[in-house]
């Protein structure tokens, strides 16, 4: 199943290794990511969509642990169906 | 101030008074400060030993360890250490000499990118990039290492910022307001104790970590619900009390995967359904409601999906739970396969027989001895046949099961805790994965005492070659390994080598009352398996439990 996730954090160097490292070896493929630093350079933002066969909230708790993300939120696709239809 | 000298200042900040480590080029400013900087630095012989040490030193008084390591390959051996610190959460904070900032990815000499190479088994990893980071990393560090779910955390700190001027910080110390306990939670977890007629509690290594041993241990006392262990959660409840079976899991006793499969209400606390404890998940605890108490909300669900959970200070809800129940049926079944499934001890012949061995040990130790293991069917015995009345008085490699472990392990519970016994039980095969450490004991003359049981074998490897790979014994029989009483006494280190069970008493005697350090090295069959065992994708109750 493909999951929209919406990720905040600091800017810092290694952020997102350490979250792809996480989505990985979680059992998470990533089939689309934008990144970008605030204006102010403090924040990094992320959208990342990511398939795998197990639940999302497996992801999600494991992401929102790394020392420096700020928000995790998803929006799953059948979850966005549901809001369009 | 220096960089490096700011450092050691920061260490006794956080009341470090110990650390353990071994130099090298790009720490060297670091070591300088260490000269007389005021806290003791225990040269180990290898990086994975000092880690090793730092793990046992923090799991046997509940505080943090600390390791010092160069970069390159002195940072590259602390990995497997930072891995074991990582499954069993231990608070670890480890430091690391990076090559100076403008050579940091030029392949530089000894230049290697531990932080890259250290975030899968750390809770968190540091590289301090300026003056002013140092202070708020280092307060960040122990911070993190010791709140929530403990674990390893690497700060790698650049040469030239060991040497630089430091910035002057004085860490503001946020005033923690507890969690307010969601009072709902509580009442149903509450009723589904009251209402169940086989409630068991699934004591986990969570509880010794988040020093809610007498928490528990009050709330057994008036609930009176039986329980089982995880091989980390040994000595959480006291051996004696009365509905208490022991571990469970792969090895576990007989009682405990029974009870497991029975109950209809299961309360993990502090543990993780990992694999070596639930045997095949979609039949582990097949009629049971789970209640799951854990710091970590990434445990919640992530294998097993539960009825009820709180992920708060275990020191705060046990108390909450506090309740009476009746369930005298259950008490007294559990009673009978308590005595139905007791360990037998009874062993054919003059051969020694190793649980027999360790269950002798276990009633002459003196209190509050610390059992460090190494990793094998020697573990597996002394979890099984030892009794341990607090966790930090059971040290196990448990989560990554890392041989090499006991030695360097005891050495830290050793420094901690110069007064206690500590005992190291190894296998012929570990004790040889850390025998530098051997060099530390004898540096620091400490008193630790080694029971070596040598079977000539990889013990557990060659046991399951034996149960599942047609006894093709690949690479497992050691029939060469050295003279291990010989190889001691260069250590300054004296001992001896018993092989009939007439030398026992006399032998574990001098090993207790030995001064210094000694080595017990103890020759028993290779023939000897290590019952009950749940086979690979079997349920906890189809256990084999012999040949
Ligand atoms: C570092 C490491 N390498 C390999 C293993 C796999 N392994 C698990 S138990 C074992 C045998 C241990 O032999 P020994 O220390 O003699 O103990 P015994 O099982 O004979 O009691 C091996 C090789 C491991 N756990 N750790």
């Amino acid at each position: 199943m493909k999951s929209l996730l919406i990720i905040q954090g600091d800017n810092s160097p290694e952020l997102l290794e350490r979250l792809l490292r996480v989505v990985r070896h979680r059992g998470f493929a990533v089939q689309n990511l934008n990144a970008e630093i605030s204006k102010n350079g403090q924040a990094l933002h992320l959208t990342l969509t990511v398939c795998s066969e197990r639940k999302i909230s497996l992801l999600t708790k494991q992401l929102e642990k790394i020392f420096g993300i700020t928000k995790v939120a998803t929006l799953s696709q059948e979850a966005r169906v549901k809001v369009s239809a | 101030m220096n960089g490096a000298n700011f450092v050691v200042h920061a260490l006794k900040q956080h009341n470090i008074s110990q650390v353990f480590g071994y130099p090298g080029g790009a720490i060297m400013p670091l070591y300088d400060a260490l000269y007389d900087g005021g806290v003791d630095h225990l040269l180990c012989r290898h990086e994975q030993g000092a880690i090793m040490a730092a793990i046992g030193y923090a799991r046997s008084t509940g505080k943090v360890g600390v390791c010092i390591a160069t970069s390159g390959p002195g940072a590259t051996n602390l990995i497997t250490g930072l891995a074991d610190a990582m499954m069993d959460s231990i608070p670890i904070v480890a430091i690391t000499g990076q090559v100076a900032s403008h050579l940091i990815g030029t392949d530089a000499f000894q230049e290697i990118d531990v932080l890259g190479l250290s975030l899968a088994c750390t809770k968190h990893s540091f590289m301090v990039q300026s003056a002013d980071q140092l202070g708020p990393i280092i307060e960040q560090a122990f911070e993190l290492a010791s709140s929530g779910r403990p674990g390893p955390v690497l700060i790698d700190i650049p040469k030239d910022i060991q040497l630089g001027d430091a910035l002057n910080f004085s860490p503001i110390h946020a005033t923690k307001t507890p969690n307010t306990i969601n009072k709902v939670a509580i009442n149903s977890a509450r009723e589904m104790i009251e209402n169940a007629k086989k409630p068991l509690l699934y004591i986990g290594g969570g509880v010794g970590m988040a020093q809610a041993v007498e928490p528990l241990r009050q709330f057994i006392k008036k609930s009176k619900i039986p329980s089982v262990c995880t091989l980390k959660g040994i000595g959480a409840v006291k051996h004696s009390s009365p509905y208490f079976m022991g571990m469970v899991g792969m090895h576990g006793s007989k009682a405990s995967n029974f009870a497991i499969q029975e109950c209809d209400l299961l309360i993990a606390i502090g543990a993780r359904f990992d694999d070596r404890v639930t045997g095949k998940l979609d039949e582990f605890a097949p009629h049971a409601k789970v209640i799951h108490l854990d710091i970590d909300a990434a445990e919640i669900d992530k294998l097993r999906t539960v009825e009820l959970a709180m992920t708060d200070d275990l020191k705060q809800i046990l108390p909450l739970l506090e309740t009476t129940t009746s369930i005298g049926e259950w008490q007294k079944h559990i009673l009978k396969m308590k005595v139905d499934f007791a360990n037998r001890y009874d062993h054919p012949g003059d051969a020694i027989y190793a649980p027999a061995m360790l269950r002798q040990l276990a009633e002459m130790q003196p209190r509050d001895t610390v059992i460090c293991t190494d990793v094998g069917q020697h573990q597996m015995w002394v979890a099984q046949h030892m009794f341990v009345d607090r966790p930090e008085n059971h040290i196990s490699s448990s989560g990554l099961g890392t041989m090499g472990f006991g030695i360097p392990a005891a050495v830290g519970a050793q420094v901690a805790r110069p007064d206690d016994t500590v005992i190291a039980v190894s296998g012929d095969g570990s004790f040889m994965m850390n025998v530098q450490e051997l060099g530390t004991i004898k540096r620091k003359k400490l008193p630790v005492k080694i029971l070596l049981i040598d079977n000539q074998r990889l013990g557990m490897v060659r046991q399951w070659q034996k149960l599942f790979f047609d006894g093709r014994y690949s690479e497992t029989i050691l029939t060469d390994n050295p003279d291990f009483v010989t190889l001691a006494s260069a250590f300054d280190i004296p001992g001896e080598t018993i092989a009939t069970k007439s030398q026992l008493q006399g032998a574990l005697s001098r090993l207790l009352d030995s001064k210094g350090a000694y080595l017990l090295h103890v020759s028993i069959s290779e023939e000897e398996n290590v019952w009950p065992l749940v086979p690979p994708g079997a349920p906890n109750d189809k256990m084999m439990e012999s040949l």
